[in-house]
């Protein structure tokens, strides 16, 4: 499903050079949960946005479900995350201004899906995630845990076969951690890949394969029991 | 949806968009607006001269025979022609103390229209020999006049009854003046008579003669092509003038209004339209970089660059839209005022309201353009924001100490709001040098249009305080005796001081360059006129030579001791020649002044004078007009009180209209100010809220922002006072004509009233934003992640 082979990412900072991936290969299989985990620094933010098709690599090469995306332009590449990656991101990333249920149907209003159809998609996600009666709410009426679910909403409505989930639980108390971490499990059963991004030892316990990165590298990949 | 996000976006900030729109507003309602009014007036005028055969040219003879005129016809080139004779006439109105003339001109019953056809409004053409006129229809309207009434009016002296059989008007004079020493036409002093022939040679007992004639010229001929023949043919006929069409009065007024209009309609959108643009330049690119995470979600979810930055150009184009519109349909709107006001001055019939989508849909179109490119220019960075970079936070830029800071003392002269203020003024140079420029052009428009308004009263003024100090001026019908003349007036009860005046039509030439001319032939060390230069010093007449006003010389290109070609068809003699003693530079009027005596011995017809001018007591005034309004030796009795009361009316307009486009440049610095302190805010949402957190009241904080924009103010007003007088030459050097010239000149006035104007836009800008201020909303500012 995802295959990645000694790849390079360098950033210019001025006359420095920064090597964020240094010579990473990585392989995931579908329907397979991984939890790649690191201090801060290590890389596994620019992992995690090039595996997710945000960034492209310095060198190395990308394939995902069997087509080379690392050479791919801009709007290829956003055309591959509408259709098969859904985002989890640590500080949500909720549009502000829109309400709980507009923000669900965003990727689906990009996917050409009719107003009833997206409408009645959005809800049903939400009703997944436990937040049926909070569907007009905007962000800022929901709690961070709340926050998080209509996120967790967003990333699968569209029904991409991958879920990249970066720090989802960071910026969580523990009682919301285990709830989003449940769903998580959920969408794991039915079928998605699951890619999750940590430093908390933890969650990272809770995934089937523990990928360890650190100064660009991966250290270890091990099963967990 | 994104739609949806961009509605959410622009209620949000609401004013600021609300005020970016109204700049737009007000230059395509200057362009539509302008563009129709020229475009009615177009159609009216071109309707006008071809249905009733304008003529190509104009010439003025003493007096003609009616049989000679088809002569002319002969002259290679000439193809209609037609003579008709021309007479101005007093008429006693009720009103005893307005000096009311008409022009009576014959109309020939049996070839009524050849040429400068009458169109008829209302009533009919008298008949052949009936004592009847066919009237201007404005006089006839503004004297509250009905068909069948009676005018009084002095022929030869005598009291002759003419009646009044119908209104009408002709094209060459769709913009009624006398002469070209008025400014606009006074329908109930002045118009136009037409009166059969056959009659109106009786009443002034001048059979079979004719002293005006009208010609059209063939196609593929020139004015140039006959005029040196014209001239050779009409010279023993007595020729005193000689004019091309474009130079016709009517005509050349017209023709100046709507070159005007074609120039301000070009210019002002243009000017409006780039302030909007800079204002949507900046707010889009504030925007942008506000949204960055926004656009980072939209982007991870699938969403093309391009179509992000769409999304963004959409802001521009409903701008563009809502301003081009409203704009358009208030232009519109009040290119029907414009006409209405048009068809007060002009007399053109089928000045009608009419409406031109393509103005409107050419000025949404350009409105839509500007703001679509603005707002592309301001969200450029989405196409080069990565997905993954969007997702944070701009890395902090970290500026150096400016060398502002490192003044010894300086940096102590202000608060920690005022020093927060002046970094920020250096940090976001192209913003601050926008509100700069926006202020700049503020203060200095609003300095220099108070000027012109002030400029153009003391101007007016000076010419009745300074200049004209005469009570009374009496212009004879034809020049008469000096010595009785002056004994006759001297006689009168009342009479301080009568002094004689001369003013001759001449043509002046130097090497290949002409000009139409009055030279005034004034008494050396006269009281009552006495010309002054621009300064306001009284000029010394030269005893001998010719002085030019500046105009003249810069119409001549002549200069002191040039020897210049003088004709005259009051010279015993012509041509004549004479040396250049003297440039005077004046403002009002385009005249060359002699020595009475040096006049008086070129001319070599004996003293004489054309107009006495007279101070006297106030109360001996109405015996005196009463006791010469039949003399058919005076054309015509001028009280200076009622010019001045004239002068000033006219100046009453065109101070509202200067008012009004000093309020434009309030309410455009106004939008300016706002939208760059909105921003400034946005900007500064957390810092403003921390400072909030740690104590600070909201009128402290707002101090940061306003303190920032008093800095920009300040330099802007103060840059503004030589911008001023930069734009007030531009002003006068473009509406000065051949008859007068706008002083160029900066008044301290002014410069205090727009400085108070611009302080006040400044003020009620800050005042909008204290509201925005007062509203943040700490605890939300702070858990935002930017």
């Amino acid at each position: 499903m995802i295959r990645i082979e000694n790849m390079y990412k360098i950033y210019r900072m001025g006359s420095n050079e920064v090597c964020a991936l240094n010579g990473v290969s990585l392989h995931v299989k579908p329907k397979e949960f991984v939890a790649i985990i690191g201090p801060s620094g290590s890389g596994k933010s620019t992992l995690m946005n090039i595996i997710g098709c945000l960034d492209t690599p310095t060198s190395g090469r990308y394939f995902l479900d069997g087509e080379e995306v690392s050479k791919l332009k801009d709007d290829s590449l956003a055309s591959i995350r509408n259709r098969k990656i859904g985002f989890i991101f640590q500080s949500f990333n909720l549009l502000p201004k829109f309400s709980a249920v507009e923000n669900v149907e965003l990727p689906l209003i990009y996917m050409g899906v009719g107003k009833k159809e997206r409408r009645k998609m959005a809800i049903e996600a939400l009703e997944r995630v436990g937040l049926g009666n909070r569907i007009h709410h905007k962000p800022s009426e929901l709690s961070g845990g709340q926050q998080q679910r209509v996120a967790i909403a967003r990333a699968f409505v569209s029904k991409p076969s991958i879920i990249l989930a970066d720090e989802p639980t960071g910026s969580l108390d523990s009682k919301s951690g285990t709830e989003i971490m449940n769903i998580i499990h959920e969408l794991h059963a039915s079928g998605k890949t699951i890619v999750l991004i940590t430093h908390d030892n933890n969650i990272a316990a809770q995934a089937e394969r523990i990928i360890r990165i650190h100064d660009g590298k991966i250290l270890d990949e091990g099963e967990v029991a | 949806m994104l739609m949806r996000k961009m509605i959410r976006d622009i209620k949000e900030n609401l004013m600021a968009y609300t005020a970016c729109t109204i700049v737009i507003i007000i230059g395509l309602m200057a362009y539509t607006s302008m563009s129709m009014a020229k475009d009615n007036l177009i159609i009216a005028r071109d309707m006008f001269y071809e249905q009733y055969n304008f003529a190509d040219g104009f010439a003025k003879v003493k007096s003609i025979p009616y049989t000679q005129v088809k002569k002319i016809q002969k002259i290679e080139g000439i193809d209609q022609v037609q003579g008709r004779l021309v007479k101005d006439v007093r008429v006693l109105m009720p009103d005893e103390n307005k000096n009311v003339y008409l022009r009576l001109i014959s109309i020939a019953q049996d070839e009524p229209y050849i040429l400068n056809g009458v169109k008829l409004l209302k009533g009919s053409f008298p008949k052949k020999s009936e004592q009847a006129v066919v009237l201007g229809d404005k006089f006839f309207v503004a004297n509250k006049l009905e068909l069948g009434d009676m005018l009084t009016v002095v022929i030869e002296g005598k009291k002759i009854d003419l009646s009044i059989a119908g209104t009408g008007l002709g094209p060459e004079y769709a913009y009624t003046l006398k002469d070209g020493q008025e400014m606009a036409p006074d329908p109930e002093a002045f118009d136009v008579a037409y009166m059969p022939y056959d009659k109106m040679e009786l009443l002034f007992n001048q059979k079979g003669i004719l002293n005006d004639i009208s010609f059209t010229l063939k196609s593929g001929f020139e004015f140039n092509d006959v005029e040196e023949s014209l001239k050779a043919e009409l010279k023993k006929y007595g020729l005193e003038n000689l004019v091309a069409r474009k130079d016709q009065l009517s005509h050349a007024m017209l023709e100046q209004e709507l070159e005007s209009l074609e120039k301000i309609s070009g210019s002002i959108p243009v000017l409006f339209l780039l302030i909007a643009a800079i204002i949507i330049y900046i707010m889009l690119k504030r925007l942008v970089e506000s949204q960055r995470s926004q656009i980072g979600v939209l982007k991870a979810f699938g969403y093309r660059a391009g179509e992000i930055m769409m999304h963004y150009i959409y802001y521009g184009c409903i701008i563009g839209l809502v301003g081009g519109v409203l704009g358009g349909i208030s232009g519109t709107a009040l290119s029907a005022t414009m006409t209405r006001i048009y068809k007060d001055y002009f007399s053109l019939p089928d000045l009608y309201v009419r409406f031109f989508p393509s103005y409107f849909f050419t000025g949404v179109m350009l409105s839509i353009l500007f703001c679509a490119i603005a707002a592309f220019q301001g969200a450029k960075g989405v196409l080069k924001l990565q997905p993954a970079d969007a997702m944070h936070p701009p890395v902090p830029t970290f500026n150096k100490k400016s060398w502002f800071e490192k003044i010894p003392g300086f940096w102590a002269a202000f608060t920690v709001q005022g020093r927060m203020a002046v970094r920020n003024v250096l940090r976001n140079k192209g913003r601050s040098f926008f509100t700069f420029v926006g202020i700049l052009f503020t203060f200095s428009m609003m300095a220099s249009l108070l000027s012109l308004s002030s400029m153009m009263d003391i101007m007016i003024m000076e010419q009745f305080t300074k200049v004209q100090k005469y009570d009374v001026k009496i212009s004879f019908a034809q020049p008469i005796s000096l010595k009785e003349s002056m004994r006759e007036i001297y006689s009168l009860k009342g009479i301080k001081r009568v002094e004689p005046l001369l003013e001759v039509p001449v043509t002046l030439q130097y090497r290949n360059r002409k000009k139409d001319v009055t030279a005034l032939g004034l008494m050396r060390h006269s009281e009552l006129y006495t010309p002054v230069d621009t300064d306001g010093n009284i000029v010394d007449i030269a005893a001998d030579g010719l002085m030019l006003s500046q105009q003249v010389a810069d119409n001549l290109k002549a200069k002191t001791g040039d020897r210049i070609k003088l004709e005259s068809i009051w010279a015993k003699k012509s041509p004549l020649y004479i040396e250049v003693s003297g440039i005077i530079p004046q403002y009002f009027g385009a005249n060359v002044y002699m020595s009475q005596q040096v006049l008086l011995d070129l001319l070599g017809q004996g003293d004489f004078a054309s107009s006495l001018i007279i101070s006297m007591e106030k109360e001996f005034i109405p015996g005196l007009k009463e006791k010469y309004k039949t003399s058919q030796f005076i054309s015509s009795i001028e009280e200076r009180e009622q010019t001045m009361k004239k002068y000033d009316e006219l100046m009453e307009i065109a101070s509202y209209t200067i008012s009004m486009m000093a309020l434009l440049a309030v309410v455009t610095g106004f939008a300016i100010v706002y939208n760059t302190s909105i921003i400034s805010l946005a900007e500064r949402k957390r810092e403003l809220a921390s400072l909030r957190v740690l104590g600070m009241h909201p009128k402290e904080v707002l101090e940061v922002i306003s303190v920032e924009q008093w800095i920009l103010g300040i330099l802007g007003i103060i840059m503004g006072i030589p911008l001023a007088f930069v734009i007030s030459t531009g002003i006068s050097k473009s509406l000065s004509t051949d008859l007068f010239s706008i002083p160029n000149v900066t008044s301290t006035a002014a410069l205090i009233q727009s400085f108070f104007g611009t302080v006040f836009a400044i003020w009620a800008a800050q005042l909008w934003v204290g509201r925005k201020v007062r509203k943040l909303d700490l605890v939300d500012v702070l858990k935002e992640r930017e």
